[in-house]
């Protein structure tokens, strides 16, 4: 496989009103382009991924006004969008679909003097039939059901709420170094500890934010890539895990998640070792989400993340770097391209202050429902040479 | 905090009509001999479409939980809402309001028994009563 991603961009993101998911993807991917030194007329393949509100659609491609589009699908895996949009996009380019393909998310949950909280209401379900029971008890929302996930975690593992906390603390520390996060001012271990609980033991510190805004990213071969404005990010390997958690005794539900599948095979695809990545951007809905994760990735044992979050590993001058921009936790919402997009920039070297020295193998992460869906992507800015 | 009403449908209709008289139905394969979740349409270990509905004891042990604060409406504490995942004698995992649930005694594998309440304008629902 040869792919590359050659463009980025990304609006404004955060509490920014006024403005449709559509509005936000038209930016996002005219700025793509002019990153990868593309006209909007080089794009001929688009793969639209509307966020939780659902609002922007094919007819993108009308707005863009495109005329030579040979590929063009609306993606929905929720969190694990992102990469698998980079997946079916390198796989049309080798099977000969597209050459160029904009990969683009957008959303606008966020209403002007509304609280975050509002933006997912939950309610949409039909409260009908035995399969709203658990909405019908209290599970409405993505805090307390990832909330029953950590809590096992904790009661299996020894898990604490305090190495959870070295995740947003972590976190923070690198969203300092990052102009577009949208929360830089650096938090405390107790800050976490006072911050409000939202779903025991889940604190408010240990849920992401909620941002308006769209990221695009332009995916070529890696031919062509060598030709363009960037530095390309070439796709080593990849994979997706979807557990299918059943609801019964042996269930792995909050234990181990589909990382743990979609990890395995994009290093086998990539020849990769684990110890040889350098970087980490992880889908950190949740601070629990991140831990979980380096787990199942095999960065550290199963049942060792809370230890080893807690030494320091993934922030900065830690042996593990991890969600260099602050995640979602601290930088901005833009589900899997949260991840992917801070990969890009590591991978290029353009992280600034930031930059870990070690770019060349990151390992990206993309989660979506309660742990249900994952995948993965394994990029370099070098050639695949194995 | 209290349960949202839920209404019935044409497959949930023996299920809530056993809760109205007491009793918990799971799904139930002959072909496995292996019990589903309630919402189950194909056995949840080996996806044989043949469940059906069977009485279940009512008894299980605490899997997981969340616990989440009651919001204050016009000055007025609200009461904390403690949510389990419990794990059915025979399998099957319900996740339940567990109301007036002692937190203190909130552990893996703390006894639950499953009681029936009607919240207005729903059919009969499980919780869960811890045991010590």
């Amino acid at each position: 496989m040869s792919a590359a991603i050659v463009g980025l961009g990304m609006t404004e993101m955060g509490k920014v009103f006024g403005r449709t998911a559509t509005d936000f993807a038209v930016e996002a991917i005219g700025r793509a382009a002019a990153d990868a030194g593309l006209g909007l007329a080089d794009i001929d393949g688009l793969y639209v991924n509307p966020g939780v509100k659902n609002d922007t659609d094919l007819r993108l491609q009308s707005t863009l006004q495109m005329r030579n589009t040979r590929l063009l699908a609306t993606i929905q895996g929720f969190g694990s969008s992102a990469g698998q949009m980079v997946q079916y996009a390198a796989l049309a380019i080798e099977a000969g679909m597209a050459d160029v393909v904009a990969c683009v998310y957008a959303d606008a949950p966020l209403k002007e003097g509304k609280r975050a909280g509002a933006s997912y209401p939950g309610q949409a379900r039909a409260m009908e039939g035995v399969g709203s029971l658990p909405f019908a008890a209290g599970l409405k929302a993505a805090p307390e059901r990832y909330a029953v996930a950590a809590r096992r975690h904790m009661e299996a593992y020894g898990t604490t709420s305090e190495q959870l906390g070295a995740v947003a603390v972590a976190a923070r520390q690198w969203a300092a170094m990052n102009p577009a996060a949208q929360m830089r001012e650096p938090i405390t271990l107790e800050d976490h500890q006072s911050s409000r609980m939202i779903a025991d033991p889940l604190r408010l510190l240990d849920c992401c934010l909620v941002s308006n805004g769209a990221v695009a990213i332009i995916v070529t071969s890696a031919e062509r890539a060598a030709t363009l404005k960037q530095p390309p990010v070439h796709v080593w390997g990849w994979g997706q895990g979807h557990p299918g958690y059943v609801n019964r005794r042996g269930s792995e539900f909050g234990l181990v998640t589909g990382a743990a599948q979609s990890g395995a095979d994009a290093l086998k695809m990539a020849g990769v070792g684990v110890d040889e990545i350098g970087v980490r951007e992880l889908y950190d809905c949740f601070t629990y989400t991140t831990l979980v994760t380096l787990e199942d990735y095999g960065f550290c044992a199963k049942g060792e993340g809370g230890e080893f979050v807690a030494s320091g590993a993934i922030a900065p001058g830690g042996s593990h770097p991890t969600n260099t921009g602050g995640g979602e936790l601290s930088s901005y919402y833009m589900w899997g391209m949260t991840p992917l997009s801070e990969a890009v920039i590591q991978a290029r070297g353009q992280g600034g202050e930031r930059q870990v020295p070690d770019h060349d193998l990151v390992m990206v992460s993309g989660n979506g429902g309660v742990l249900d869906f994952h995948s993965t992507l394994i990029l370099s800015p070098h050639r695949k040479t194995r | 905090m209290s349960l949202a009403p839920v209404v019935r449908d044409d497959f949930s209709a023996p299920f809530f009509e056993a809760l109205a008289e007491g009793r918990l139905l799971l799904r139930y394969s002959l072909s496995s001999g292996e019990w589903s979740e309630p919402a189950a349409r194909f056995c949840s270990l080996t996806q044989a479409d043949d469940l059906e509905w069977r009485e279940a004891s009512g008894r299980g042990a605490l899997v997981s939980w969340t616990v989440k604060p009651g919001r204050p409406v016009d000055d007025r504490p609200a009461a904390d809402a403690v949510i389990g995942v419990v794990e059915t004698e025979e399998g099957p995992w319900l996740t339940l309001l567990l109301p007036d649930a002692d937190v203190a005694l909130l552990r893996v594998g703390a006894p639950v028994e499953v009681a029936f309440v009607q919240p207005e304008g729903s059919e009969h629902l499980p919780v869960g009563v811890l045991r010590s």
